[in-house]
């Protein structure tokens, strides 16, 4: 409270210079960043309670340590631990972040937390560090440097509990802080998206859509309901492309105050959860969304109490009180302690119990009764068959599909079918993977007894991964079944049954309503 | 003081934003340090046509052939169903994996390990109901093997390939004949002798174009 009387009575400077002293020196109860200490250690655990068994695998001279700074030229820039050191370590860095979830010794939870979660991530390049634990790194060291146990922890328990009330004195000890390090942490996700649409810009296939189609189609992350199934429709990747890296620019601008941020934030939920869907991403929308609680404010925070407020008066809900005073009265025998020493104690509990539960657990079964293990033998026939010399690329590996239709949006088709009108222009979009040669592809029209009626040749240079052939549909062509039929090399393809229907055809099937061949 | 101190740290970490933001933008300098992996943000920035998968691969004594990655306790899944080696694009993480399993087992004696990649075009990772949909031919998937890398026993790197998608890229460009002959008459011609007593240019693209995509080490990799 002092510290705030005496931020008001020196006058800030005026202009850029004081709205930005503003920005960060006002002082604040540190609502977003408590938020934010509660969710992001609850994120990260996830993948790292996994990965504890295989810390001495991971992260130890005893495994296969993949240190990122020799990725940069740099071999010793850090120790690699022992085996039991990686345990003792990882099991410290578990317990700190459940210590920083709660809100128990905050400041040296978030201190160690940060510390030990970088140190971990940099020894293994390959399976653990990401673009998200960097996200979560920054988030921790901000943390550090912020109030964020003041409010929703086991310290302002504590602190409200040890408060001695004198007559004059304040009943609430000052749960402000600085503004500086919540505001850091706002730009940094801005800064993170500012930089993920520079990328994007510098990725062309980014928005011809092919990135997104591809990455929709490999399966290296976790499973991805949406994204095989929104391959179908490479327009709809195309308008979601210039959507993202739009959002992405605008965000560390608009995301401050007013309706912008709302608009900004939930969009970049939608983001979040579609990169799930379409990606199979889990972790990284997690941290990132656990991040957005830093745009919780004061004000956010009185309006969402005054609401519950209002609810518990309408519905007359009563707090339970009781149990409430049952549950906090088991832990008051914590309150009797130096809680920094409890603290190291239980920290010590950890790292030894880690320990020893490894020990038993015995990862590289070197302590198993029937002895270690032996390697796996694997069929000589399988593995000749890997050493051979890698035979020339088929030709329909160079093909990644026909799209038949009439629509072009954004170089894309976007009403594919199968069913024409006599008249009707129809465009044939040959789509290649790359890497290929330049190529001299056909696309042919063929009728039901597959007598070529015309032909349609085009070079494809190397680095075009889609190329349109074009065909108006004579009225002179009795209605029926065709075939466009793509060559290369004189080899077959693919080919696509087309059916011409009479000028004055009602309506025209998609193929996204016809039956499919799986379905029949 | 305190304010100063802050507005000095206010001030250095968004200059080191900046910097990441910079760096990216222009590319320059984001692998000068291994901290600049944390201020540069350049998530999801390549992508191939053809999905990997990596083969570590023992050969022992007697000739038989052991699985070196994953060891045989067990498999790490860190970010869904795919072991550990299949997130090392570049196979040569799979040398410490290798080194690991053999030092925590009992083994023949191992004279070489192979790291292999394998690849296949992505569109067959499209569920059948999806891929009849988008294609009306039969789902006929065709992997491609290429050797990365060869160790020998103590498992130090004895050799490297380029990668299967490189090798394409070359072939791609190696199949235009006027742009082959002009990269033949373009190289210089340096005579080194070999321990044969042979001369040899090292650098002919005629030595380049023969190069095979897999490796040439003994008859079991078709030499």
């Amino acid at each position: 409270m002092t510290a705030s009387v005496d931020s008001q009575l020196s006058s800030p400077p005026s202009g850029l210079r004081g709205q930005i002293h503003r920005l960060l020196h006002d002082r604040e109860v540190p609502y977003g960043m408590a938020a934010v200490r509660i969710l992001l250690p609850i994120a990260l655990l996830v993948p790292m309670v996994h990965r504890w068994i295989y810390a001495r695998e991971l992260f130890s001279t005893d495994g296969a340590a993949t240190p990122l700074w020799v990725n940069y030229g740099s071999p010793d820039m850090l120790p690699v631990p022992s085996g039991e050191v990686a345990v003792a370590l990882f099991s410290l860095l578990l317990f700190s972040l459940v210590s920083l979830s709660v809100g128990w010794q905050t400041r040296i939870a978030c201190a160690v937390s940060f510390v030990l979660y970088t140190y971990m991530n940099l020894l293994d390049a390959v399976s653990t560090i990401t673009k998200y634990t960097c996200i979560a790194s920054h988030a921790l060291l901000l943390l550090s440097f912020a109030r964020c146990g003041a409010v929703w922890s086991v310290d302002a328990w504590l602190r409200r509990r040890k408060n001695v009330r004198w007559p004059g004195e304040g009943v609430e000890p000052d749960i402000t802080d600085c503004a500086a390090p919540h505001r850091m942490l706002m730009l940094l996700v801005g800064m993170v998206y500012f930089g993920a649409a520079i990328t994007k810009m510098q990725t062309p296939a980014f928005f011809s859509g092919d990135q997104l189609s591809s990455w929709m189609i490999t399966n290296v992350n976790f499973g991805h309901p949406l994204g095989e199934h929104l391959t179908l429709y490479p327009a709809l990747l195309v308008a979601m492309a210039y959507v993202t890296v739009v959002w992405e620019v605008m965000f560390v601008f608009m995301v401050w105050r007013g309706p912008w941020r709302l608009l900004m934030l939930g969009t970049g939920v939608f983001f979040h959860v579609m990169t799930y869907l379409t990606l199979g991403l889990v972790i990284f929308p997690m941290v990132c969304i656990s991040v957005y609680f830093a745009f919780l404010n004061q004000n956010d925070v009185q309006r969402m109490a005054a609401f519950a407020r209002r609810m518990k008066r309408r519905f007359g809900w009563k707090r339970p009180r009781k149990a409430l005073t049952a549950s906090t009265g088991s832990l008051a025998f914590l309150s009797r302690f130096p809680s920094p020493v409890v603290y190291a104690a239980t920290a010590l509990l950890a790292i030894v119990g880690g320990l020893e539960l490894e020990y038993r657990l015995d990862p590289y079964g070197v302590r198993r009764p029937e002895g270690r293990y032996t390697l796996k033998e694997l069929e000589a026939q399988q593995v000749l068959e890997m050493l051979r010399p890698t035979p020339k690329l088929r030709e329909s590996d160079k093909f990644a599909g026909l799209e038949v239709g009439t629509m072009l949006v954004g170089g894309m088709v976007v009403d594919r079918r199968n069913h024409f009108r006599q008249g009707e222009r129809l465009v044939a979009q040959c789509l290649l993977t790359p890497p290929h040669e330049d190529m001299y592809v056909s696309v042919n029209l063929h009728d039901a007894d597959d007598h070529v009626l015309n032909r349609t040749g085009k070079t494809i240079e190397r680095e075009m991964l889609r190329s349109n052939f074009n065909y108006v549909l004579p009225e002179s062509l009795e209605p029926g079944e065709y075939y466009l039929v793509v060559t290369s090399r004189k080899k077959e393809i693919t080919r696509r049954m087309i059916t011409l229907l009479p000028a004055d055809a009602p309506s025209v099937p998609t193929v996204a309503s016809r039956p499919t061949a799986s379905a029949n | 003081m305190k304010r100063w101190l802050i507005n000095v740290g206010v001030a250095a970490y968004v200059a080191s934003l900046c910097l990441g933001i910079g760096c990216h933008t222009l590319k320059i300098g984001t692998s000068m340090h291994c901290a600049m992996y944390f201020v540069v943000w350049d998530m999801f920035c390549g992508w191939t046509s053809y999905s990997q998968r990596t083969h570590v691969v023992g050969e022992g004594e007697s000739g038989r052939y052991y699985e070196l990655s994953p060891g045989p306790w067990g498999d790490i899944k860190p970010f869904g169903r795919l072991g550990r080696q299949q997130y090392d694009v570049n196979g040569l993480n799979c040398i410490s994996f290798a080194r690991n399993t053999l030092k925590h087992t009992d083994h023949e004696p191992i004279t070489r390990v192979f790291i292999v990649e394998e690849r296949w075009n992505k569109k067959f990772n499209l569920p059948d109901d999806l891929w009849h949909r988008r294609f009306d031919e039969p789902k006929e998937k065709e992997t491609y093997f290429s050797v990365r890398h060869v160790l020998d026993g103590e498992c130090r790197l004895a050799r490297s390939f380029p990668s299967w998608i490189e090798h394409q890229y070359q072939r791609a460009v190696a199949d235009n004949p006027r742009l082959a002959a002009d990269v033949q008459n373009s190289q210089p011609f340096i005579a080194v002798t070999s321990a044969s007593g042979a001369v040899v240019n090292p650098y002919s693209p005629a030595s380049l174009s023969t190069r095979p995509s897999s490796a040439p080490l003994g008859s079991r990799l078709g030499n």
